[in-house]
């Protein structure tokens, strides 16, 4: 075992890089299916426009999905996105009616998006409880806190003339909505971040084993922290952009957008116990729950039947993750025996 | 063969493995009935799994076990308890927030048309909590017992079902003196009313004391049994430690790094420790030894950042005590815990996400980058350097064997070439070559001016690797053993008692001449 000891014995000759199918393959293929059973029997819902339409709703909670990955791949939820997102947007609003410049308004509500993502975070870490208990009652604490500011009536800033509302209404090429735009560039910035940056490293190892995370030196309370601030800062930015997309808010937007973010993080394949998550896999996922509800409005189904069918989505999807994962174990049972 | 001479429970040729790793090899045993038979092994002889196996709780995978002279099939605790075998297992099984009747009566509370009957349960119990000394209100809380009064709960709810086997593994852990002797009195009391008692513990004083037979075991395997009576505790001992496999241990290598550092620890104390003292320089090996909640793994948690505790304490770098894991990750201060599975490894991520826990994980801001293609440069480094077995570095931790996800786990320590090694029991479970590469391992720690902290449970592997041995008794320091060849069983007395052997001079000097 000495250093000059060739160790050529037991290192794989050439690291044996087999192209392999990128994990999100399933909800894409998933995806695809169910858009060409749609548009076979009703091919107006293929219509470039209708599709476009379809990306802008999926914008301001696919946003909030992206942030959501990462509270799942440290065996977190935070339920209080809802209302993180409408605070936020009511801050952005409210200042503009009193003034202060858009850009600059919108700025601050990201902040302030971060600032309600850290008391959750603070909490969490201070009193050692899990996000999800938390975050059940700053769900409230911030819904109650909206209402208060917005009197429960819309926020309507009077002068859109700034370029910040012409910036989020703008169409690039006439029919991609700019905040779609954003979302894109959101969503491939955090794929990024959490995989190829020491803070996406930190999240998949404590999700993954938080005892041996934290003797190895990783400080989960610092990670977890971080994450909660994360997701609060993506809130204020979909909460900002939405102000300047629609021109309002209504007291209340975003009451219901927790369980379709986390229903979007699940499909997409990111596993509840944690320790992996995709960025690409929660947006596609946020799609396919878009596509679904449009779809049955197609098929002149109750709009009211989209939850039930969301929900059904959902247990299809975390039924087919548990079969994964038992062959996946059985797989590596077999490898071992066969040593 | 009479009636009385057939064993009430017979094992015979019983193998159990877990993965790759062999809990028991070959394992037979004849318990008559009314003896109190003692199993006694060092940690890793099978014994555990033994008793798991008779209680049902875990299958075996070959073998056959009779009862009565019959075959029976332990398939299930309820089975085994069908069969009149009732076992105290060494982690408490009780429920903390339910009252000492509750736990006393789980699952067949006594009482009809469903409703239970307190009155019962109260009546039920009294003799038996009478003659176990225990006098505590049956309606608090278990939790707000003591650790022994939870232990004999726990015994009480067993002697409650009247077995026929009673199992006992190291029954006596969390017990004082007083209660000790009042246990080993119930014991030989329902012994000689016909209850047939096996006794798992590796304190042979204690050993010697009640049973009438003792089964020694070994690397999985029944050594001898003897009548009590017919055996002594050195013998008893040469047979648990076996032949010395000196091979096993390389021999010190020479140092290739020339800075002598120094680590000191003066007076450290918490609530678990009392004022340890020791100091290690650059290239030495310390062993770490004592029983369970002796000290051993509270002293590597706070050299580590894990516990707090008070005390002069330097270390090489100068620093004091590390604030945190991290703190000591970032200071060159590493640890390999006891229970890799759970503390040492991502199990559902690669060998190469693995190795890179402390690099990319512990050093540097959040915003850095963490490169695939540098996380398999280094992942590749390792697995040549310590020879881990596996296809590529994209395998999962979880598909290698034992002694390979422990190289893992030195390895994410490796990458940031640390100063002090903590080593918490390295080759629990491996097997006896991956054994020998850890051993080398070590040997290479010091030789690049490493200091090593090396706890185990393993006496040949503590007097084989080690410069030095510390022994800690409940919380303090009860005697360091130097030089090179140590004596097992002066070790071994030291570990048990606390003090060091009266005439240990003299059996040291005749085991010299019988070898």
């Amino acid at each position: 075992m000495s250093e000059t000891s060739p160790p050529a014995s037991a290192t794989p000759a050439t690291p044996a890089r087999r192209f392999r199918m990128p994990d999100e393959i399933g909800v894409i293929v998933a995806l695809v299916v169910l858009m060409i059973f749609i548009g076979v029997a009703r091919p107006r819902f293929l219509n470039p426009l209708n599709l476009l339409t379809l990306l802008g709703h999926t914008t301001f909670l696919g946003m909030l999905a992206v942030g959501m990955v990462f509270l799942l791949a440290i065996r977190e939820i935070d339920l209080s996105v809802g209302w993180m997102f409408n605070l936020s947007a009511v801050v952005t609003a409210l200042l503009m009616v009193a003034g202060v410049n858009p850009w600059l308004a919108a700025f601050i509500g990201i902040l302030f998006g971060a600032l309600l993502g850290l008391f959750n975070g603070a909490l969490a870490v201070i009193l050692r409880l899990p996000a999800i208990i938390v975050t059940l009652g700053t769900y409230s604490m911030f819904q109650g806190l909206s209402l208060v500011v917005d009197n429960s009536r819309a926020v309507v800033p009077q002068d859109q003339t700034s370029s910040f509302f012409t910036f989020a209404s703008a169409k690039i090429g006439k029919i991609m909505p700019v905040t779609g735009a954003v979302f894109l560039v959101l969503a491939i910035a955090m794929h990024y971040v959490l995989h190829r940056t020491r803070f996406g490293y930190r999240v998949q190892a404590v999700g993954s084993n938080p005892e041996a995370a934290a003797l190895a030196g990783i400080s989960n309370a610092t990670v977890r922290l971080q994450t909660l601030v994360l997701m609060g800062a993506i809130c204020g930015l979909s909460g900002a952009l939405y102000v300047g997309f629609r021109g309002a808010i209504d007291p209340n937007e975003g009451s219901d957008f927790v369980l379709a973010v986390v229903a979007a993080v699940i499909i997409g394949g990111t596993p509840l116990s944690g320790g992996s998550g995709t960025v690409i896999g929660a947006v596609i996922g946020m799609l396919i729950i878009q596509v679904i509800s449009s779809g049955l409005i197609f098929f002149g189904i109750d709009a009211t039947w989209s939850t039930f069918v969301t929900g059904a989505v959902i247990v299809i999807a975390v039924s087919l993750d548990q079969l994964v994962k038992y062959q996946r174990n059985r797989r590596a049972e077999r490898l071992k025996a066969g040593r | 063969m009479t009636a009385a001479d057939t064993p009430l429970v017979s094992v015979r040729h019983l193998a159990k493995r877990y993965g790759g790793v062999i809990a028991i090899a070959d394992m037979s045993l004849d318990v008559r009935p009314g003896t109190i038979h003692a199993v006694v092994g060092e940690n890793g002889a099978g014994k555990s799994t033994l008793m798991k196996i008779l209680a049902g709780v875990v299958r075996p995978d070959g073998g056959e076990i009779l009862i009565d002279g019959q075959p029976a099939e332990l398939g299930s605790p309820v089975a085994a308890r069908r069969h009149g075998i009732g076992i105290v297992f060494q982690e408490l099984s009780l429920f903390p927030e339910r009252s000492v009747l509750a736990n006393l009566y789980v699952n067949r509370e006594p009482g009809r048309y469903g409703i239970v009957s307190t009155r019962a349960m109260e009546d039920g119990s009294r003799d038996i909590l009478a003659r176990l000394g225990l006098d505590v209100d049956v309606h608090a809380p278990i939790a707000r017992l003591s650790i022994g009064e939870r232990q004999l709960v726990e015994l009480a709810r067993v002697l409650l079902e009247r077995p026929r086997l009673l199992i006992l593994d190291e029954p006596n852990s969390a017990l004082n003196q007083r209660e000790t002797e009042r246990l080993f009195a119930i014991l030989k009391d329902i012994a000689t009313r016909g209850t047939t008692i096996l006794y798992v513990s590796h304190r042979l004083e204690e050993v010697f004391s009640i049973s009438d037979r003792i089964t020694i075991t070994r690397n999985g395997r029944d050594v001898s049994t003897h009548e009590i009576a017919d055996v002594t505790i050195p013998q008893v001992i040469e047979g648990m430690i076996g032949a010395h496999q000196e091979e096993l241990f390389p021999p010190p290598l020479p140092m290739r790094a020339g800075a002598a550092s120094e680590f000191s620890v003066r007076g450290l104390a918490n609530v678990h420790l009392r004022g340890i003292d020791l100091t290690a320089r650059a290239g030495e090996v310390i062993g770490l030894a004592g029983l369970e909640g002796s000290g051993v793994s509270n002293l590597l948690a706070v050299l580590f950042g894990t516990e707090r505790a008070k005390g002069e304490i330097r270390y090489p770098d100068g620093g004091g005590l590390p604030r945190s894991p991290t703190d000591a990750a970032r200071r060159g201060v590493c640890l390999v815990p006891a229970d890799r599975r759970r503390n040492g490894l991502m199990l559902d991520k690669s060998i190469l996400f693995n190795i890179s826990q402390v690099v990319f994980g512990a050093h540097g801001g959040p915003l850095g980058r963490y490169s695939q293609s540098v996380a398999r440069e280094r992942a590749l480094r390792q697995i040549g350097k310590l020879r881990i077995k596996t296809r590529s570095p994209d395998a999962l931790a979880n598909e290698l064997s034992g002694g390979n996800q422990q190289k893992v786990v030195i390895g994410k320590w490796l990458e940031i070439g640390p100063k002090v090694f903590l080593l918490d029991d390295p080759t629990r479970g491996v097997d006896v070559g991956a054994k020998r590469e850890i051993y080398a391992l070590i040997r290479e720690m010091a030789a690049d001016g490493g200091i090593v902290l090396f706890a185990s449970t393993e006496l040949p592997e503590l007097t084989g690797l080690c410069d030095r041995i510390l022994v800690l008794y409940r919380g303090r320091v009860a005697g360091e053993l130097a030089g090179g060849a140590h004596d097992s069983r002066t070790l071994l007395h030291l570990i048990n008692t606390g003090l060091m052997p009266p005439a240990a001079g003299r059996t040291g000097a005749a085991a010299e001449q019988a070898t």
